[in-house]
């Protein structure tokens, strides 16, 4: 099985360049993180790139695959047209080869506060929900922060200082969609303004790559006609 | 420097509201056209003459601009990343808008004066 490999090294090379691996006796069902340690195992140690758990819950492994962001470890080779083109998540600063440097991403995540504000004292007991209150966090919280998402979104790279992008605005409507949450307003406040929630222009390219199938177009429309419902 | 520049809902709002009257308008105006009997200077005089037509006609002109600064501006904002070169053509645009504007409710006046 044939890979082409996007590899750059500050340190050592002028600019970036292309390197193909060859893999023998790959068995059906072989995961492309799978792929890319055997790589790395018996063939080149200098690759790099970030990975951890292996099973698509910790995020760490987004990477442009065929032209497609996505998660290394739940993405069988089996799916993948040859060569198997494997380019680092575009539109942040490569740290080196497949690892990009991701401040960018977690500062707008920062951005929407995105932890419960509570302003009256704290129950003793438990801040309880009914499970219709509960049912609208479904499709919020499971995002892994694998910025899968953000990186494959145009208006993200056009404008990533300002624009928050689908993961941290995905974030923010987990908090406004929350019973116990009480910066309501504060939070659709916040977003007002051209840049931050606006410049999505629901392209979708989001919903596409999202590896746990989640739907940041949605929750970016939810937070739309909340500001329209507030605002009238 | 509001101007719609600096904010992030409103515009949004007016974007939708006036595509809505803006498909509504053609398709009315697309019936008018094909019903009328003779395509020519005078008929289409009268039909703008009727106080309905004249409103609906100054609308649609009013939304369409609203909807062309609302567009340009979000390109704009997208790929102009000079803060003084956005001023710049965002200033254009404005301009050209208004005075597109202007010239279309010249010659409309004009032809319902007239």
């Amino acid at each position: 099985m044939k890979f082409k490999i996007y590899r750059y090294n500050p340190e050592t090379d002028t600019k970036p360049f292309v390197q193909q691996y060859e893999l023998e006796g790959v068995e059906p069902g072989t995961m492309l993180l799978a792929a890319l340690l055997r790589i790395k195992d018996e063939q080149d140690e200098s690759l790099s790139f970030r990975r951890s758990c292996g099973e698509g819950v910790c995020g760490s492994d987004g990477m442009n695959i065929n032209g497609v962001n996505g998660l290394a470890c739940i993405t069988s080779l089996d799916t993948l047209k040859q060569p198997v083109e494997i380019k680092p998540l575009p539109g942040l600063p490569v740290i080196r080869d497949l690892i990009i440097d991701m401040d960018q991403f977690y500062k707008q995540y920062r951005a929407v506060k995105p932890y419960l504000i509570v302003n009256d004292p704290m129950p003793e007991v438990e801040l309880a929900q009914t499970p219709e209150q509960r049912e609208k966090l479904d499709g919020l919280y499971e995002c892994v922060l694998c910025a899968c998402c953000s990186t494959s979104c145009p208006s993200f790279w056009w404008n990533p200082e300002k624009f928050l992008g689908p993961a941290a605005l995905l974030q923010a409507s987990r908090f406004i969609e929350d019973s116990r949450d009480q910066a309501f307003e504060e939070r659709l406040a916040d977003l007002e303004g051209p840049f931050k929630l606006f410049r999505c222009h629901t392209i979708m390219n989001c919903v596409n790559v999202c590896p746990k199938g989640l739907n940041p177009t949605k929750a970016i429309g939810r937070i739309k006609s909340k500001m329209v419902t507030r605002s009238l | 420097m509001s101007l719609y520049v600096l904010e992030g809902l409103r515009p949004w709002v007016i974007q939708r509201v006036s595509a809505i009257y803006i498909v509504l308008f053609i398709v009315y105006a697309t019936y008018c056209f094909f019903s009328a009997d003779v395509i020519a200077y005078e008929p289409w005089k009268n039909w703008l003459y009727n106080p309905f037509n004249t409103t609906v006609v100054g609308i649609f002109v009013i939304a369409l601009l609203f909807h062309a600064w609302i567009g340009m501006r979000d390109v704009i904002l997208d790929y102009v990343h000079n803060i003084m070169l956005r001023i710049f053509i965002l200033a254009m645009l404005m301009g050209a808008l208004i005075g597109s504007g202007l010239w279309i409710f010249r010659i409309l006046l004009l032809s319902v004066v007239n």
